[in-house]
């Protein structure tokens, strides 16, 4: 029984869902989570690589040398398209974010109210479900600006 | 972030206002790196010296570095502790996120106050 | 369309390694539902197909499952809707299965009960033995009446992210339900449920993904109520405190 009782919980893969209809609640959960660890991951590295700008792990000031150095291995096409993917992680991160600490506190997610067939949950229409498509256009436009700004 | 420390409702009050502070800092930061001074400039030696010795924008980004750190972390052991429910598994997700978290600030601090007192080389 | 090809997942814990689909054809009928055709099949084609139904009409919560990939019930799901003769049924995920398409829902109606379902008054002796009606508005009625529509028939449960991972997560339908007596103005029990919902796998694990609103079948909306309890276990404070709760009724 614990066997099989395991083998139907979704495990990770359930994070990902488009099974579930008129859901893109789903869909911005799951980009919330992968985009915080891109953005993570690209924090810890962002700290690692601006201390090259005192010397690095053993420096002891900023040192011109070093961050020229650090400045030749970030400043190159791939550095500037991960800085554009950055860019575009974190706004959309940014403000699907405030939309779900708003929406966590209860704000825009609708009311209790009477209900009637066909049933059209007001969570799931009020004006979270616009911040979503806010948040993924405002990221787009962040990267199309940041894309102009290294490129340009 | 240990539960016996802190309970969850105050860890996820820390996650909200460091998820709030982090969007305007990081904003700030991203604009005047790459908008208010032209991008060229924002990242010259003598450009990014004068702003980590300007007293609001080295604070700011000392700021930066605890918050986002904070929160990123703190997402990090909301996303670990989901994945197993061990004692065991959740006392350790605790400690290393913690430790992450402290390490990694210091770190960043480390390069705040090296290049607002080191001298230049 | 003169049959419909009912593919059924068949998993036997007990026997089998692992989950296989069988096939069979039914015929079709005008205004025939899913669970119709499980049922015909199991009926006329297979004995063995183990299914779980009794109301056939969405009262009762006992056949939900993905059709199609969808969750859905079974017996609320005409074969028409679905647009292909076609039809996948599978258990629902996130249950433990028994048998081909019934699920073991022990573990959700455990977190179900722990979350204290029912009203909670300071008085306990008044409570076993009331002697009149509580009072509430109708306003008041208003604010927690689509929450008392859920049928416990776990589909919210069985598409939440956080619980496919996390197995101490009370999960959509019990948080709900606890938000719906927490909101209760004859309830006075709302702190406790307050306090067990406050822990590093309770409430706080939910990251709205909404799923468990899109799949309800009665339009309860679970991921409203669990905004609206989080706002409680935010401040740390019910509504209500102890004594606090709507009177009985008195001439």
């Amino acid at each position: 029984m614990e066997k099989g009782r395991e083998r139907n919980r979704r495990g990770i893969r359930g994070w990902f869902d488009p099974t579930v209809p008129n859901n893109l609640e789903r869909w911005a959960y799951f980009f919330q989570r992968l985009t915080g660890l891109g953005i993570l991951a690209y924090v810890i590295g962002h700290i690692g690589d601006t201390s090259f700008f005192v010397g690095g792990p053993f420096g002891t000031g900023p040192n011109q040398s070093s961050w020229s150095f650090d400045l030749s291995i970030t400043e190159n096409v791939v550095g500037h398209l991960i800085l554009i993917f950055v860019v575009l992680i974190v706004t959309f991160h940014g403000i699907n974010g405030i939309r779900l600490i708003l929406a966590e506190l209860g704000i825009m997610v609708g009311k209790p109210s009477k209900i009637e067939y066909p049933y059209r949950p007001s969570s799931l229409r009020s004006v979270q479900r616009h911040i979503i498509w806010v948040a993924i256009v405002l990221a787009v436009l962040a990267a199309i600006w940041a894309g102009s700004i290294l490129f340009g | 972030m240990g539960d016996k420390i802190m309970t969850e409702r105050k860890i996820m009050m820390i996650q909200y206002v460091t998820g709030i502070l982090s969007v305007f800092l990081v904003s700030v930061h991203l604009l005047y790196q790459g908008v208010i001074v032209p991008y060229e400039k924002a990242i010259s030696f003598s450009q990014v010296l004068s702003l980590y010795r300007h007293i609001f924008y080295g604070s700011m980004l000392e700021i930066l570095l605890v918050v986002i750190l904070v929160h990123g972390f703190n997402g990090l052991r909301i996303i670990l502790l989901e994945l197993n429910q061990s004692q065991d598994w959740s006392k350790a997700v605790d400690i290393i996120t913690v430790i992450a978290t402290v390490v990694t600030i210091a770190y960043g601090t480390r390069t705040v106050i090296l290049a607002v007192f080191g001298g230049v080389s | 369309m003169s049959y419909v090809k009912l593919v059924v997942q068949r998993y036997d814990p007990e026997r089998d390694e692992k989950p296989r689909f069988q096939e069979y054809i039914v015929p079709y009928r005008k205004g025939m539902t899913v669970l119709d055709a499980i049922l015909y099949a199991r009926d006329y084609l297979d004995h063995s197909i183990g299914v779980r139904f009794s109301c056939r009409m969405a009262s009762c919560g006992s056949c939900g499952m993905k059709i199609n990939g969808k969750p859905a019930l079974a017996c609320y799901t005409q074969v028409s809707e679905l647009g292909t003769e076609r039809i996948v049924v599978q258990p629902m995920d996130n249950f433990p299965v028994i048998k081909d398409l019934a699920t073991d829902f022990e573990e959700f109606f455990e977190k179900h009960k722990e979350l204290m379902p029912y009203l909670v008054r300071e008085d306990r002796a008044e409570q076993e033995n009331p002697k009149s009606e509580y009072l509430m508005k109708p306003e008041e009625l208003e604010r927690i009446l689509q929450f008392t529509y859920c049928i416990k028939c776990g589909l919210c449960y069985s598409v939440c992210p956080t619980v496919g991972t996390d197995k101490l997560f009370p999960g959509p339908q019990a948080i709900a339900q606890a938000y719906r007596y927490v909101e209760d103005v004859r309830d006075e029990g709302g702190e406790t449920r307050l306090n067990i919902l406050d822990n590093p796998h309770g409430i706080w694990r939910c990251h709205f993904a909404g799923s468990c609103s899109a799949v309800c079948p009665k339009g309860v909306d679970p991921a409203l109520g669990i905004q609206l309890l989080r706002r409680y276990v935010m401040r740390g404070k019910a509504p209500r405190k102890k004594g606090e709760g709507s009177k009985p009724f008195t001439k």
